[in-house]
This record gives structure tokens, C-alpha cells and sequence, in this order.
């Protein structure tokens, strides 16, 4: 590994512990202002728990966000791009709805219905781009975009459907928030798929590149083009999966870390995965603490705001800075 | 090392784009494939590197059917260089070219003399996507002499388009040094001067079929050709002495 890249991984390394422990400092008095102290015994979970919930979700969005880029071969591509989103909100409204209206219970509440709702988009944007026992990239952007328009479409039906209670309720969930209670089983076994999905990743890291070549070219050095697709697929849907299920949809993270790391860790996959991971999880955290900083008057922003509006900024900066880089 | 197309047939939906190919080539031959436009050429070739599966008929090197082959075991054995290359993300031209030895190991020394022989050494930390159209040509040619076995099949798609007069020549002389070697060298190409140089022998082929088929010097006259192309052609003596056809 090269002196250069040591001391780039330390230094965005040493900038997440950072950024992680203003998370548990920053506390918010009763009169407003701003502190940095260690919380009571009692509040502390309430900071760890959207913390560790943070470093999943920004490490798994970011890592979901470079296989697709890889996958679909576009610097565009992010996990909503398969219709993910609409897809999770369309199952969360449906439990919403059946909870209301037919008082149905929904096994798993909001986040079952995420969970099933975001399989059902990735299964059918995968079975309808499948072209000669493989995925094709071009195929797959236009039935993800068809396939999130439908459910989009979907989504609209119920939320006219149901009474204006419910409909601020999941507006609020299409904000995309940290959960600030949650199972500890739940965030050590999302948090275990998530760091083998990124292993697994970073260990595909050489077959990456090669799959960066056009597609007669990544035959001829004897990558295995259908292979590659389905695995990088299949792991880049779980990982931005767990992100919906453990955060509802957050926008911009899945585009930003690749880019961002890539632009200060170059091209090659094996490094650029883990780089992309920390850069994933240093955004979200950094979010999360600009999150706490900030009060209009309405209680603090839901963090995919936040992310929206950091990371618009922060494209465009490098977009305008690196012109033809990325 | 032998080349043996067996009745190759290539169907595109309602399209043929090849009709009843029969062809072959021994180690040590360049054999250039000459064609007006949608003749087949790049379908051919894609077919020959074991890229693409022919609706009807077979290629087989050494008795080993192309298109059944493991991916290390064809690239191993036959390098592609492709009409315009791609390459998404943000690689060095030396990145690129290491990828030539994928599936075959690492080999800096390999990479290194490929970079040497395109004139690419002291661009090599340049990002790829920043280089003009001939050196990315030239990048591709470089990955796939990286990744060559000698001895194996070197398909190459009109490897030339992008190329100035000087390093058209130098890859004129690569290609006779890979033939050299033993290697069966088959490249697609749109420059007939230039064909008519290096080949040993030449396929022609004219909407999806083999029209001429032979030794270069034999196929190659003005009133064969001419009449593929639909043009009037006539041959022209160099200063050296060498002849050319030319547009009457």
C-alpha cells in the first residue's frame, strides 16, 4: 500500500472517531444553546444507538452506491436508482394502511413492510433485466426508473387513501431519520451483514477494475461478466436494504462516498471499497452532528435533509473542482 | 496452434450477419479481414475471440471450442483488442494496461515492456480517461500484449482507426514480431494499403459471407476488390517499388 493511501485511511479514519464522539458530546440545553459535555447515564444509549446506526447505514449506502456504479457502469447510479426507495415506502405505506383502515397488525410494523416492499422492487427490476442469463446495465437503469414511477404511482393511491394523520406520519418516514431506540440484536445482525458485505466487496476489488473495461474486453482478460453482476446485485440490494430498514430512505450518501473517495483514493477497487465505506459513515455521522446543531424552530431536521442538502453542496463543489475527473 | 471455423452462422433476431463462414489459419500467418461496412467483420472476429456464441457452426483452437472455453483458459490463449476502447472510472493508463493480466497474475516486468513497445512508459501515471483517442487505442493494444501468451490467437478490430503514420508502422512491426512467435494474428481492418503490408493472407467478406479467401498478394487485385467495394481501382508502384491499389 503506498505511504499516500496509509495516510489517507488514517486521517478519514481519525476524522470519523472525531465526528463520532462530538455525536455523544453535543448536547442541546434547555435554554438552546449548545454544550459539549458527556451525557447522563440515561440519555447516553439515545446517542450511541443512532451512532452505531449511522456508521451501518452511511458504510453500507456508500459501499451500495460504488457496486452500482461498477454494476450499471454509470457515475450516476445510486441504490435509488433500482427503485429502491419507492419500493420500501410503498410497503410502509401498505402497513400503514392496513394497520388503519382494516386494523390488520402487519407482521414487523413499518419496517416489515419496508423490508418486503424493497425486495419486491429489487426482485422485479432484477427478473426484467435479465437479458441471455445476465444482467444488462442499460436494461436495469430503465426498469428501475419504471419500476420506482410505479410504485411511486402506488404510493400516491394510498397516501390519498388514508386520513391526514397517517399522511404526516409518512412523510416523516420519506425523510429518512436515525433511529434513536432500537434492538440491540437488530444493529449488531445488520451491522454484521453490513461489514461482511463490504468485505466481500473490497475482496472482489480486482475483478471491479477489470469490470470497468467495456464488456468484450472484461471477457477477454476472463472476467466473468454475468457472475460479477448477479453477486455485486445481490449485495449492493441487501446493504442499501438495511439502510432503508434501519433509517428509511437517505438520500445522496449511496452517490457522494464513492466519488468523494475515489477522487482521494483514484480508481482501484480493493482500497476504494473500505475508503468508500469510511467516507459513507464519516458523512452520515458528520450529518448527524450538523443535525444536532441545528433548530428552526420545528425540532431538529430529519438527517436525510441534512444529507440532501450537505451532499447537493458537496457535489457540486467536486463537480465543479474536478471537472472530468469523476 | 490452428484456427478452424467451421460454418459459422450469426443471426441478429431477423438480421444475419453471417452465413456459412468456412475458414482456418496455422500459427505465424496475420490474417487481415477486409470488408465494406456491416459485411460481419466485428461479428466474425467477436465470434473467433470466443465473445460472442455463433447461432450455427463453431470455432475451435487446437480442437478447444472458443466459446466453451473457461474465462482463464481463453484468456490465456486468445487477446482481444476492441475498436474503441472503454474504460469507466478513474484508472491510470498503467492500471489499465495491468489488467491485461487479470486472471494470469501480476507481472510488472510484462506491463512495463508493453507500455515500452506502444511508447506509452512515460504517460503511464496518466489517467486514462485524459488521453486522446490514438493512446487510448494504444492503451488497449498495450493491455492485450500484456495479457498474450505466444503462441495464441490475437483478434484485433480495426486496431489502426486512431493511429498516426508512425505508430501504424510500429504496430506493423508488433503484429509481424507476435506472428513471430508463433501467434495467429487476425485483425479487421479498413485500410487496405495498410492490410496489403502486413498480411499474409486475407478474408474478405461482403454481406455476412466469405467473397475471397487466400494469400494477399493472389486476392488482393484491383477488379476483385473493386468490385466488392463498388469502386474503380487500380494499382500504383511506390518509389520502392511496392505496389498499392488505389482509386482509379
Amino acid at each position: 500500500m503506498k505511504p499516500r493511501t496509509i495516510i489517507m485511511f488514517s486521517f478519514l479514519s481519525l476524522l470519523l472517531v472525531a465526528c463520532a464522539l462530538l455525536r455523544v458530546l453535543i448536547t442541546r440545553q434547555v435554554d438552546g444553546s449548545i454544550a459539549l459535555m458527556y451525557p447522563d447515564q440515561k440519555y447516553l444509549l439515545y446517542r450511541v444507538v443512532p451512532l452505531i446506526a449511522a456508521i451501518i447505514v452511511g458504510s453500507g449506502l456508500g459501499v451500495s452506491g460504488m457496486g452500482l456504479q461498477v454494476l450499471l457502469r454509470n457515475p450516476l447510479a445510486s441504490p435509488w436508482i433500482l427503485g429502491l426507495s419507492s419500493g420500501a415506502g410503498f410497503g410502509v405505506m401498505v402497513s400503514m394502511f392496513l394497520e388503519h383502515t382494516y386494523a390488520t397488525p402487519v407482521i414487523g410494523g413499518q419496517s416489515g413492510g419496508a423490508i418486503v416492499g424493497a425486495l419486491l422492487s429489487l426482485s422485479l427490476v432484477y427478473l426484467l433485466s435479465r437479458r441471455r442469463g445476465g444482467i444488462d446495465p442499460m436494461t436495469m437503469v430503465l426498469v428501475g426508473v419504471v419500476i420506482s414511477v410505479l410504485f411511486g404511482a402506488g404510493i400516491m393511491i394510498l397516501q390519498h387513501s388514508v386520513p391526514m394523520g397517517l399522511r404526516g406520519s409518512f412523510t416523516t418516514w420519506l425523510m429518512g431519520s436515525l433511529p434513536e431506540v432500537e434492538a440491540w440484536w437488530k444493529l449488531g445482525v445488520f451491522g454484521a451483514v453490513t461489514l461482511f458485505g463490504i468485505v466481500l466487496v473490497s475482496f472482489w476489488g480486482p475483478t471491479l477494475d477489470a469490470a470497468c473495461l467495456s464488456d468484450d474486453e472484461a471477457t477477454s482478460v476472463g472476467v466473468n461478466l454475468p457472475s460479477i453482476r448477479v453477486r455485486l446485485f445481490i449485495v449492493s440490494s441487501i446493504l442499501a436494504a438495511i439502510g432503508v430498514m434501519l433509517a428509511g430512505p437517505i438520500a445522496f450518501v449511496g452517490l457522494i462516498a464513492p466519488h468523494g473517495a475515489r477522487l482521494l483514493f483514484g480508481g482501484s477497487h480493493r482500497s476504494l471499497v473500505v475508503a468508500t465505506a469510511i467516507t459513507g459513515a464519516l458523512l452520515l455521522v458528520c450529518a448527524d452532528d450538523i443535525r444536532q446543531l441545528i433548530d428552526i424552530g420545528s425540532g431538529r431536521l430529519p438527517i436525510g435533509i441534512v444529507t440532501s442538502i450537505i451532499g447537493g453542496l458537496v457535489f457540486l463543489g467536486l463537480l465543479l473542482r474536478n471537472r472530468g475527473r469523476i | 496452434m490452428r484456427l478452424k471455423i467451421s460454418d459459422i452462422g450469426m443471426r441478429f433476431g431477423k438480421l444475419t450477419a453471417l452465413r456459412g463462414v468456412h475458414s482456418g489459419a496455422e500459427g505465424g500467418k496475420i490474417i487481415a479481414v477486409l470488408g465494406p461496412n456491416a459485411s460481419g467483420k466485428t461479428t466474425l472476429l467477436r465470434i473467433m475471440a470466443g465473445l460472442l456464441s455463433p447461432t450455427d457452426g463453431k470455432v475451435e483452437l487446437d480442437g478447444s471450442q472458443v466459446d466453451k472455453m473457461t474465462p482463464h483458459d481463453r484468456a490465456s490463449k486468445i487477446s482481444w483488442v476492441p475498436r474503441i476502447a472503454e474504460v469507466s472510472g478513474s484508472f491510470t493508463i498503467r492500471r489499465v494496461v495491468e489488467l491485461g493480466r487479470y486472471s494470469l497474475g501480476p507481472s510488472s516486468h510484462r506491463v512495463d515492456d508493453a507500455l515500452a513497445k506502444l511508447e506509452l512508459l512515460d504517460r503511464s501515471e496518466s489517467l486514462w480517461h485524459t488521453a486522446s483517442a490514438g493512446m487510448r487505442q494504444r492503451s488497449a493494444f498495450a493491455r492485450a500484449l500484456a495479457q498474450r501468451t505466444p503462441g495464441g490467437l490475437f483478434v484485433l478490430d480495426e486496431p489502426s482507426s486512431a493511429l498516426d503514420l508512425h505508430h501504424l508502422k510500429s504496430m506493423g512491426a508488433l503484429l509481424r514480431q507476435c506472428a513471430n512467435e508463433g501467434d495467429i494474428v487476425v485483425a479487421a481492418l479498413h485500410d487496405i494499403s495498410f492490410a496489403m503490408e502486413i498480411a499474409d493472407a486475407v478474408v474478405v467478406l461482403k454481406e455476412g459471407q466469405v467473397v475471397l479467401d487466400g494469400q494477399t498478394n493472389a486476392v488482393l487485385t484491383p477488379s476483385s476488390l473493386g468490385g466488392i467495394y463498388g469502386v474503380d481501382l487500380t494499382w500504383a508502384v511506390d518509389d520502392g517499388g511496392n505496389r498499392h491499389l488505389v482509386r482509379a
